[in-house]
């Protein structure tokens, strides 16, 4: 086997951290080779020296034994080396074709496009893939998996011997997954070499043939054989410990007023009858399939969607929340979005904005003008707690990893001292070491007295962090599991409780 | 299928505009016969042909994705230079043309570079185009107009080709064609195109961006060259006022078209159709005798109510794609 790329002993440092350290890996033609690693271990940064997005301090990287160091994406994809990344990189309103060939349209700026050719040429590589759509077709109409195989195929017309994929799977469906594999071991038997980024260690397992594993900018595996690794192996290397299972004991909590409670409220988004009371100390989870409403009972408990029927109660108190801002300020309520990036957070703007958003109002007030100070002096101490890893506090929160924003993002409500907090899917994208603190953090917020409404699709995550489960489908609340930690037993009663619609 | 072909004719940009426009036609000549009058039809298609060659000058860049409020500065100092050359030089009309082009060019592609060069917004750097080459405009003509416009240029604006249809129409078709050619069969109007949808993955799909930016700001200025140069054709003089009036209306124009203002997504044919709307409503209220302050308030609500039709649109299509999928 030939060494279709090569890391050697490269090293990257940025302003305060080492991101690599002496970081070497051999991707072989034939073969698809994992890179594993938690947020923040060096992945992207290994991607972005490979493809010229960033040079390496020290060390080589060689493809077919030359050595090559791309000054761009551009240049990397001319020589051979094709990176299909996990957002979606394509022309929309351009056709299939003309995306896959776009920067073959003509010899000089004022060439007229062969259309005929590029959608005839385009259609072999549309072929290879298996992708039964017409080069016409505007790219806009195609589904997330055909997008993603359309970009296989624009980095495959290009030559290209070496095929990195970052998160691949991460917006396919097992069936879409099932399909992409059929056709990257196609591309492997044909000699690519393919690099493959996932978190998720099933699908690893299922394609790949070697392993990298790096941690915290080192190697912590080259180049392994996974035939000769388990995956606790492979688990223990990613976090230098065995994943760990939960052994939380279940939490009394003690029987208070309800800090809120909702009875027979109904909302525009569609939710009727529900019955639901979180406790101060109390962590309720909330469980339901994807569609079953739980988000949109969130966003209509902070008074985004109206509220047509019914009782809210907070404290005992009858409620009417008209808006997200009278529910943090006059209602203690927050709000820990599913989708960090979109809604959670301001990318752009530094961590000190981001942690003191919440603060902003109630600090102003005081002072009539805000100062860094003042907004430090709230936010410093959370941040601190939460052990947020920035360089400082005017960082850019958009360069952070995906854990440490999600710390941010839970850090900004308990800065407001909230008393009623919802956390929507707080492990999306995030690694096993921050998930573990993560859920850590959420009983301590408990412990000190906030009422948790616990959002997941994450059953495991579900049954070790949540003290009783309330199960919701179609807009409606079906049933309660107390949650005793006995995986069997509660997920048995969860899936019960779903399952009774069909039955009923 | 029929319902699909309909909905495909509907979804095209221009039909909404052309539609309206027909209707528009044939509701005034039915009311005042005299919309439809030899000399009538001379002057309202002598200003839709100035009008889309400038609004062509801004649709390029709405395509790129930016604006440019330098277009009417551009316009007017071309339009001057160009009376000035042939009034105190003696330059022939051709080779003044041919300067005025090139000056436009220049100064569009100069505006264009600096923007993808420095990676501020098209915004501020045509905002300050904008004031220089007004204030090289007024420090060369001290606000006063150029009156030599020989005959022939004055013919050109003036003069009609055949029946009542103006020779102004001739550049208005020419750009017009070369602009649906350009952004539809050629190598530069696809990457304008593309960078306008997703500057993202036209980089890194190997598009130079710096050029097609450049390109694109180079092209915008020759078609507000030719604007300011048929204007000075059709209105006989040198005005230094040239270019004031033309931001609204060149937005306008390609937004009631179907432009979206992100780019990547513009139409010549309903460009065309909204320069068309937007004569006809200034004329038709002349010929009502309607308070002129009253077009402003009608195009305005026209912007809207444009605006509003497309993004109705985008809803239905996301839609219809849910659906689908």
């Amino acid at each position: 086997m030939s060494n279709a790329l090569q890391v050697a002993h490269v090293s990257k440092s940025f302003p305060g951290v080492r991101a690599l350290n002496d970081v070497s890996m051999t991707f072989h033609a034939g073969s698809v080779h994992a890179l594993l690693g938690e947020n923040g271990a060096g992945k992207s940064t290994v991607i972005k020296i490979v493809t010229g997005i960033y040079h390496q301090d020290e060390g080589e990287v060689t493809m077919e034994g030359k050595p090559v160091r791309f000054a761009n994406p551009r240049q990397a994809a001319a020589g051979g080396l094709g990176v299909v990344h996990q957002e979606r990189n394509l022309i929309n309103r351009f056709s299939v074709g003309e995306n896959i060939m776009l920067d073959r349209l003509g010899r000089h700026s004022l060439s007229s496009v062969d259309y005929t050719g590029i959608h005839g040429q385009a259609e072999k590589w549309l072929k290879l893939l298996e992708l039964d759509v017409d080069p016409r077709t505007i790219v806009s109409r195609l589904s997330v998996a055909q997008m993603q195989l359309v970009e296989i195929g624009k980095a495959l017309s290009l030559q290209s011997r070496v095929l990195l994929l970052d998160e691949p799977t991460a917006s396919l469906t097992p069936n879409e997954t099932t399909v992409l594999f059929r056709i990257l071991r196609k591309l492997r038997d044909d000699g690519v070499a393919i690099g493959f980024v996932s978190h998720k260690l099933e699908e690893v397992f299922e394609i790949c043939d070697r392993v990298t594993v790096l941690r915290d900018g080192q190697n912590a595996c080259d180049s392994a054989d996974l035939k000769q690794l388990k995956r606790a192996d492979v688990v223990h290397m990613m976090i230098g410990r065995a994943e760990r299972i939960s052994r939380r004991e279940p939490r009394q909590t003690p029987n208070t007023q309800p800090y809120i409670e909702l009875k027979n409220y109904a909302s525009a988004d569609g939710h009727r009858n529900i019955n639901l009371s979180v406790r101060p100390g109390e962590i309720v989870g909330l469980y339901g399939l994807v569609g079953a409403g739980r988000s949109e009972l969130a966003k209509a408990m902070l008074g985004l969607a109206p509220q047509t029927g019914g009782q809210v109660l907070i404290k005992g108190r009858l409620v009417k929340v008209g808006s997200v801002a009278e529910a943090l300020h006059e209602h203690g309520m927050g709000y820990v979005s599913e989708d960090r990036k979109q809604e959670g957070l301001i990318l752009l703007h530094s961590v000190l904005a981001n942690g003191g958003i919440t603060v902003w109002r109630k600090l102003a007030a005081k002072l009539g003008i805000l100062t860094d100070q003042a907004v430090i002096s709230h936010v410093d101490p959370v941040l601190r707690r939460l052990e947020l890893k920035t360089p400082s506090l005017y960082q850019t929160i958009g360069n952070l990893s995906g854990g440490n924003q999600q710390k941010v993002s839970v850090a900004k409500w308990i800065a407001a001292g909230v008393n009623f907090l919802i956390i929507d899917e707080p492990s999306v994208g995030i690694d096993i070491k921050t998930k573990a603190y993560l859920h850590d953090l959420i009983h301590e917020l408990a412990n000190q007295g906030t009422a948790i409404l616990l959002i997941t699709s994450d059953m495991p995550e579900m049954i070790d962090v949540a003290d009783r489960i309330v199960v919701m489908d179609g807009f409606e609340i079906k049933g309660e599991v107390e949650n005793d930690r006995n995986y069997e037993r509660v997920s048995k009663g969860i899936i019960g409780f779903i399952h009774g619609r069909e039955a009923a | 299928m029929a319902i699909g072909t309909f909905t495909r004719a509907f979804n095209n940009d221009w039909i909404g505009p052309g539609l309206v426009s027909l209707a528009a036609v044939a509701g005034i000549s039915i009311a005042q016969p005299s919309f439809l009058s030899p000399f009538n039809i001379f002057v309202l298609l002598s200003a839709i042909s100035v009008n889309m060659v400038i609004a062509l000058g801004q649709l390029v860049i709405i395509a790129i994705g930016q604006m440019n409020l330098a277009l009417g500065a551009f316009g007017g100092l071309v339009a001057i230079t160009f009376v000035a050359l042939m009034e105190l030089y003696g330059v022939p009309p051709i080779l003044a043309m041919a300067v005025g082009l090139g000056i436009g060019t220049v100064a569009g592609m100069a505006s264009g570079y600096t923007i993808a060069r420095s990676g501020i917004s098209a915004f501020i750097i045509t905002l300050a185009g904008l004031q220089i080459f007004k204030g090289i405009n007024l420090g060369i003509t001290e606000a006063q107009p150029f009156y030599g416009v020989p005959q022939t240029v004055r013919d050109f604006g003036n003069v009609t080709m055949i029946g009542p249809v103006p020779w102004l129409v001739v550049p208005m078709i020419m750009a017009s064609v070369g602009m649906w050619y350009l952004l539809n069969r050629m190598r530069i109007g696809r990457y304008i195109l593309a960078v306008g949808n997703n500057p993202h993955a036209a980089e890194l799909s190997g598009i130079n961006q710096r050029a097609t930016i450049t390109w694109a700001h180079g092209i915008s200025g020759l078609l507000a060259a030719v604007g300011g140069m048929m204007l000075v054709a059709k209105l006989q003089i040198g005005q230094p006022t040239i270019g004031d009036d033309w931001l609204i209306s060149s937005f306008a124009a390609p937004v009631i078209g179907g432009a979206v203002l992100s780019g990547g997504h513009v139409s010549v044919a309903g460009t065309f159709f909204g320069v068309v709307i937007i004569a006809i409503i200034t004329q038709a209220l002349v010929l009502f005798n309607i308070d002129p302050f009253l077009v402003q308030v009608v195009l305005g609500g026209l912007i809207l109510w444009a605006v509003g039709i497309n993004r109705w649109r985008e809803l239905r299509v996301a839609k219809l794609q849910a659906e689908s999928q």
